[in-house]
């Protein structure tokens, strides 16, 4: 009976809702679901309700699967700032997004950012979503251990092997593996690997282009292109600790904030992890070495949010006012201040964290790239691939099979 | 738990007479290959249940320390703290609540009255058919269909609580049903024609007769559907569509992310989600095995 009840009321309120000029502000639902940053973000949001009383904001926390059902029913959040990967970049290829060029934020974003977002998908004539925060990864190390042992960031391949090396010998462990969770090697090995010698915006171009034609003949291939660098990763993989095959993201972060490792192969993401057990751990960033020219050092970025508003949305010009007020100096660089995140507009200040400071040089330079695993689609299972990788499967083996999945997929689309 | 064996073989009675008053005078034997598997039944069960309330009394630090069976100390609260602000426990509580009531009682109403009117109309063959049409559901998981419901459900005006109700409901009915009938059949038909010449209608036949002798099966289903609508996070996440209203597991899926481990947080919140269902198969238990028995002893 109550349920009944309730059912009707809702029906009856979303009606009214919907009803443009009844006087009451305008209600403009937010989906917003990244743990770490939700007290921030409802902060932002009270400011902002409080300082204005035409739209009334609601904070959205409950997560993607809820948001692609939305969709499907037709009524999506009428903002959202969402991780930016192949599915969220389905809606852009859709063109279920409304266009965000004319918009004020869409003024002061980076351009050289623009080539990455594309990478995922694009609707022809529209800027679909636009960057809120850029993380960037790289190799996080141990500065307690590098200072004990005399030793300098290295610049190039041999540089690097060179420093593997006098740790091994000094009783270190130079890198902590956590191959048990298949999305840290995928993230941190394979990405770094490939994407510190490999043009990845321009292999997947030319893969795509490829096409069905993808395999042994073809001009381009993950065999012909990544088997090098893979190798290359499989002789790092060989400093890792013994128990690499058995420790997951959980026990690495624990371990290397217990000093077990110099390395680690992980993102911004985890600092906050290590923090949990030792506060006050150096810690500092290096892209990885992959060749012997300092000149080719880039870090790994991805999108960690953009911002977009679905079509669907019937509160669209009050989503466009919110969506001012997140993109304004304060408050999207307290955001990324707070996060350890890039912040994506031209003008900002880089994250003063000195944990990030030896990748902002790279990221200002615009020496990016995106991680060649999150660039392959869903459907190929690229992570347990690199696992394998990891845990001694042939390389040239593995790429075949990558080639042959890709040739695949292109087929069926 | 422990099986206790008081009356002695039967291959062990010729033995000799001090043999046989030894055995009488000694206690009741254990049957230890029986209490070894019982206990590590038990274990399976409490361990996760020691480690569940470890956890959520630890502070994140400890938490994260990968010492799972570690007792917690410094004892913190501020998982419970943090877990109940993040899900926001009261309201979700409250829909968890008020979804698996909805669900448990249109369930056990709705399986019932198909069940009595499949089973006394069996030999027409609309009502068989139709026996065998809430049976077909069983086959048809909730994932195969999820897109159209969800459409569905929200032409309707239905993508609420309400609506997670009904379909919970649909979804519970072919098993419930399957229970009822089979219950039904160990009804004698004499207790109801007795009423229907004392007058009774058909549907006071049901109300005053059949249902109060279906209870312990209703108990049985009840639990099922509990136990189904208590738990379930596929069904509410894509069909509830206001943030405000869903129910409590959808909420803490906030705790799983891929790079961020709060074990405490969301150990303090499944310990507060658990509770209520503790409870209740704590106070329903017994009509479980009242339903069980009863089925299984015709009359």
């Amino acid at each position: 009976m109550t349920g009944g009840a309730l059912g009707i009321t809702l029906t009856a309120g979303l009606l009214v809702g919907c009803g443009p000029g009844d006087g009451g502000p305008e209600d403009v639902r937010f989906t917003f679901s990244k743990r770490e940053a939700i007290p921030y973000m409802t902060q932002v949001v009270d400011d902002y309700n409080a300082s204005q009383d035409a739209v009334r904001v609601e904070l959205d926390t409950s997560g993607v699967d809820v948001v692609s059902a939305s969709f499907v029913r037709g009524n999506p959040p009428d903002l959202m700032l969402a991780n930016y990967n192949h599915e969220v970049a389905r809606f852009v290829d859709r063109c279920t997004l409304t266009d965000l060029g004319d918009t004020r934020a869409a003024s002061r974003i980076r351009p050289d950012l623009q080539p990455l977002m594309d990478q995922y998908g694009r609707c022809e004539g529209r800027t679909s979503a636009l960057p809120y925060s850029v993380m960037a990864a790289s190799v996080i190390y141990n500065k307690e251990i590098f200072a004990e042992h005399h030793l300098e960031v290295p610049q190039t391949w041999s540089e690097l092997i060179e420093v593997a090396d006098t740790l091994e010998q000094a009783g270190e462990t130079p890198f902590y593996g956590t191959f048990k969770d298949d999305w840290t090697v995928a993230q941190g090995w394979f990405d770094y690997a490939v994407g510190g010698q490999v043009d990845t915006l321009d292999f997947f171009d030319r893969l795509a282009a490829e096409g069905a034609d993808v395999g042994p003949r073809s001009a381009v291939s993950f065999e012909k292109d990544l088997a090098g660098p893979l190798e290359q990763m499989t002789q790092l993989a060989g400093y890792v600790n013994d128990d690499a095959a058995s420790r997951g993201y959980g026990d690495g972060n624990l371990a290397f904030a217990q000093g077990g490792a110099a390395m680690y192969l992980q993102g911004p993401w985890a600092f906050s992890e290590i923090a949990k057990t030792a506060p006050d751990l150096e810690l500092g960033t290096f892209p990885l070495p992959m060749t012997e020219d300092p000149a080719d050092l880039k870090v790994r970025v991805n999108v960690d949010l953009a911002a977009i508003v679905p079509e669907g949305s019937h509160h669209q010009d009050a989503a466009r006012d919110f969506l001012e007020y997140l993109y304004r100096p304060e408050v999207i660089e307290g955001y990324n201040e707070s996060q350890l995140g890039y912040t994506p507009t031209a003008d900002a200040p880089p994250p003063s964290d000195p944990r990030l400071a030896g990748m902002t040089d790279y990221y200002d330079d615009g020496k990016v790239y995106q991680g060649a695993s999150v660039l392959v689609p869903k459907t190929i299972p690229v992570m347990p691939y690199t696992q394998g990788i990891a845990f001694g499967e042939d390389v040239d083996d593995v790429m075949r099979t990558l080639d042959e999945d890709w040739a695949r997929l292109a087929r069926r689309q | 738990m422990t099986t206790l064996a008081t009356t002695p073989h039967r291959s062990e009675l010729p033995a000799p007479a001090s043999a046989r008053s030894r055995l009488r005078a000694s206690r009741p034997r254990w049957n230890t290959s029986g209490t070894i598997l019982l206990a590590v039944c038990t274990v399976t069960v409490l361990l996760p249940l020691y480690v569940t309330v470890s956890m959520a009394f630890k502070t994140t630090e400890q938490a994260v320390d990968g010492n799972a069976f570690s007792l917690p100390a410094p004892v913190s609260v501020q998982g419970f703290v943090q877990a109940w602000q993040l899900t926001d426990f009261p309201v979700g509580l409250a829909m968890s609540l008020l979804v698996t009531a909805g669900t448990v009682a249109a369930t056990i109403l709705l399986a019932a009255v198909a069940s009595f009117a499949i089973m006394r109309n069996w030999e027409r063959r609309l009502f068989r058919w139709s026996f065998f049409y809430l049976l077909g559901a069983m086959f048809i998981p909730f994932p195969v269909v999820a897109l159209p419901q969800i459409q569905l459900t929200g032409r309707l005006g239905l993508d609420n609580p309400l609506g997670v109700i009904v379909l919970a409901t649909m979804f519970q009915l072919s098993f419930s049903v399957l229970l009822f009938t089979a219950f039904l059949r160990s009804i004698p038909l004499e207790l109801e024609e007795s009423a229907r010449i004392d007058g009774a209608t058909t549907w006071q036949t049901f109300w005053k007769l059949i249902f109060p002798l279906l209870a312990p099966m209703s108990a049985t289903v009840g639990i099922f559907a509990f136990l189904y609508a208590w738990n379930d996070f596929m069904m509410p996440s894509l069909i509830i569509s206001d943030p405000g209203l869903q129910t409590l597991p959808v909420r803490q899926q906030l705790f799983q992310t891929q790079f961020s481990n709060n074990y405490n947080v969301s150990f303090a919140s499944y310990l507060m989600a658990m509770a209520p269902a503790i409870v209740a198969y704590l106070f329903t238990q017994r009509w479980v095995m009242e339903g069980v028995t009863q089925g299984a002893v015709k009359g």
